[in-house]
């Protein structure tokens, strides 16, 4: 009997063999990200004196709290571009996953192999939870790194220290530690989605992506024009409200006093978020539930669908 | 125990359409069985069923489990070569043999290696990049490096030329076959593999038509080709089918008294080609 967890590895391996995009896509990101910021230094090389201002300015007017702040701002909207890049994969990596194999017959090898359709459609859902997140995460350091040292070339071209005004104020663990529980975080919260997508990619016989959204949009209309209510209409939009990793009040704190100039110096991205706050949401747990029942419908079919 | 795969009254129905219809048959270890059987009689449903890929009627027996519902048991001492074109066309050969070694217990990878070292196959090349040929020698190349009780070949020459066809069945007779395993077999080019086989089981309309071993045909069927009033005469002997060759008649007799037929003119036993043909009408007639 092998061991459940060597093959659960074997099987997320297999499924960045087979899904590129799940690492050229964030690296393709990333690419472009780097070059953007680049062609924006060529840019604003035009303004040699405004720059040194800016740069003397940075070094001596501004406290460590604000460009502590700056750097965090610059590096979190630095970010946001993969969390969209890791959604869209998400949606075409799932809604691929147990469609592709039956499409190109490879299914019947696999099945060929002593594995079961349980332990499959579980690698799948691992590689959606863990494996794009954990990927996603790994691109952006690189990409911040690398971002960075640009940044720290020109300052020292600039006749600036780059130790003193990036490397020192700079927040990267904390926004990176932060970023990672984020990133892990959302696919869970999205998990009844995740699911959802799988089931579809387990059951279609075409099409996917139009089977799997179609229903998001005539379910909750059917519902309201025959039942007249909005039980799933309004159990999709809650998905979309705040998830209950932020933790609100803080950031309400943040935003009421108007006043970032005061923010502290210890003020850490990590204290938006809330770990128990997520793990204790009833909310998070009954999307769990929803993805584990559609989970268990994809294993079922791929156990008992016999195409032929 | 000896007998690896025991069906009892096995059905297995596609809505109105029964695929295989009541089908009693056993294959005992270090058999080479052939299952020989026009398109859509029910060769590869009962195949799925015994790999456990579909669910089916009756009882289902193979290497004492139930194969549907113990699969992945089953699947460590049953290799399966369904036809050229299942392994996945993304994969590398080197990340394949990864795989098979992370998830098969009774794989050797060195077995394989060695398989694929006497071929032009490289390592890091990608399935979709090999000739159809070099996909099966691939695909041998694993299956020949688990050590498998039973082995199920499902038109595994399918598209390939002759001497690839010529090539895969002597690997498989000196390489893979020792008297232990035993190999389920499907093919629509019957003379290819006649040689083989030690035993043979005819399907149609999801019935079986023939079970028997390759030494019984001799005794069991004869085929006489004869003419004009000899004909006739063998005519009234019964024979379960009648073909014309060049004015001659050529007729199949089965449990026949083989003296009185080598009275009416020239016997001889049938190929299983012939024989399957004389089955198959005969049973329509």
């Amino acid at each position: 009997m092998m061991n459940p967890i060597m093959h659960q590895l074997a099987l997320v391996k297999r499924e960045l063999w087979e899904h590129k995009s799940i690492y050229v896509a964030p690296a393709a990101v990333a690419v472009v990200s780097v070059l953007v910021i680049l062609t924006g230094y060529v840019f604003v090389k035009g303004y040699e004196g405004a720059v040194e201002l800016g740069i003397t300015a940075g070094q001596n007017v501004l406290g460590e709290a604000e460009r502590r702040a700056a750097l965090m701002g610059f590096l979190v909207g630095n970010t946001a571009i993969y969390y969209f890049a890791a959604a869209i994969l998400t949606i075409f990596y799932c809604l691929d996953a147990l469609y592709a194999e039956r499409k190109n017959k490879s299914i019947l090898f696999w099945r060929s192999l002593p594995i079961t359709d349980a332990e499959t459609v579980i690698s799948k859902l691992l590689t959606a939870l863990i494996a794009i997140p954990v990927v996603t995460w790994v691109v952006v350091i690189a990409a911040h790194l690398v971002t960075l040292l640009f940044v720290s070339l020109f300052v020292e071209i600039e006749g600036g220290s780059a130790f003193f005004m990036i490397w020192k104020s700079a927040p990267i663990f904390d926004v990176w530690a932060a970023n990672l529980v984020a990133m892990l975080s959302l696919p869970i919260w999205y998990s009844p989605l995740i699911g959802w997508f799988l089931f579809v990619s387990a059951w279609t016989k075409r099409s996917p992506l139009l089977v799997g959204f179609l229903p998001l949009v005539v379910v909750p209309l059917l519902e309201y024009f025959i039942l007249r209510t909005t039980f799933v209409r309004d159990a999709i939009q809650s998905r979309f409200d705040q998830m209950p990793l932020i933790s609100g009040d803080k950031v309400i704190r943040i935003f009421d006093n108007h006043d970032f100039g005061n923010v502290s110096e210890s003020f850490s991205l990590f204290d938006l978020i809330s770990v128990p706050q997520f793990l204790a949401s009833p909310a998070m747990w009954a999307g769990v539930i929803v993805c584990a029942l559609f989970c268990t419908a994809a294993i079922y079919v791929r156990r008992y669908r016999d195409d032929s | 125990m000896s007998s690896l795969v025991t069906a009892q009254g096995m059905s297995k129905r596609y809505g109105d359409v029964r695929a295989v219809d009541n089908v009693s048959f056993e294959i005992e270890k270090g058999k080479i069985m052939g299952l020989i059987g026009p398109n859509g009689a029910g060769k590869t449903t009962l195949l799925k069923a015994v790999l456990g890929l579909t669910d089916c009627e009756g009882q289902l027996s193979v290497l004492g489990l139930d194969p549907f519902r113990q699969r992945k048991q089953l699947m460590q001492n049953i290799c399966f070569i369904a036809d050229v074109a299942v392994l996945p066309r993304w994969i590398r050969v080197h990340q394949l043999l990864d795989f098979v070694a992370q998830t098969h217990p009774n794989f050797s990878r060195e077995r394989a290696e060695e398989q694929l070292s006497r071929t032009k196959i490289k390592p890091n090349a990608k399935v979709k990049e090999l000739s159809k040929g070099m996909v099966t020698q691939l695909h041998l190349s694993i299956i020949m490096a688990i050590d498998a009780r039973l082995l199920i070949l499902d038109e595994p020459t399918l598209g390939l030329d002759i001497i690839f066809r010529k090539e895969f069945y002597s690997h498989l007779l000196n390489d893979y076959f020792d008297g232990e395993r035993t190999i389920l077999i499907t093919t629509h080019q019957v003379e290819e593999i006649e040689n083989l086989l030690t035993d043979i089981m005819f399907i149609n309309d999801g019935r079986i038509l023939l079970d028997s071993s390759m030494e019984d045909i001799p005794s069991q069927f004869v085929e006489v080709m004869t003419s004009g009033e000899n004909a006739e005469a063998a005519r009234r002997l019964g024979p379960i089918y009648e073909r014309d060759v060049f004015g001659k008649k050529v007729m199949v007799f089965e449990n026949a008294d083989r003296e009185q037929l080598d009275a009416l003119g020239e016997t001889h036993t049938p190929s299983v080609a012939d024989l399957f043909v004389a089955k198959v009408k005969g049973a329509a007639a």
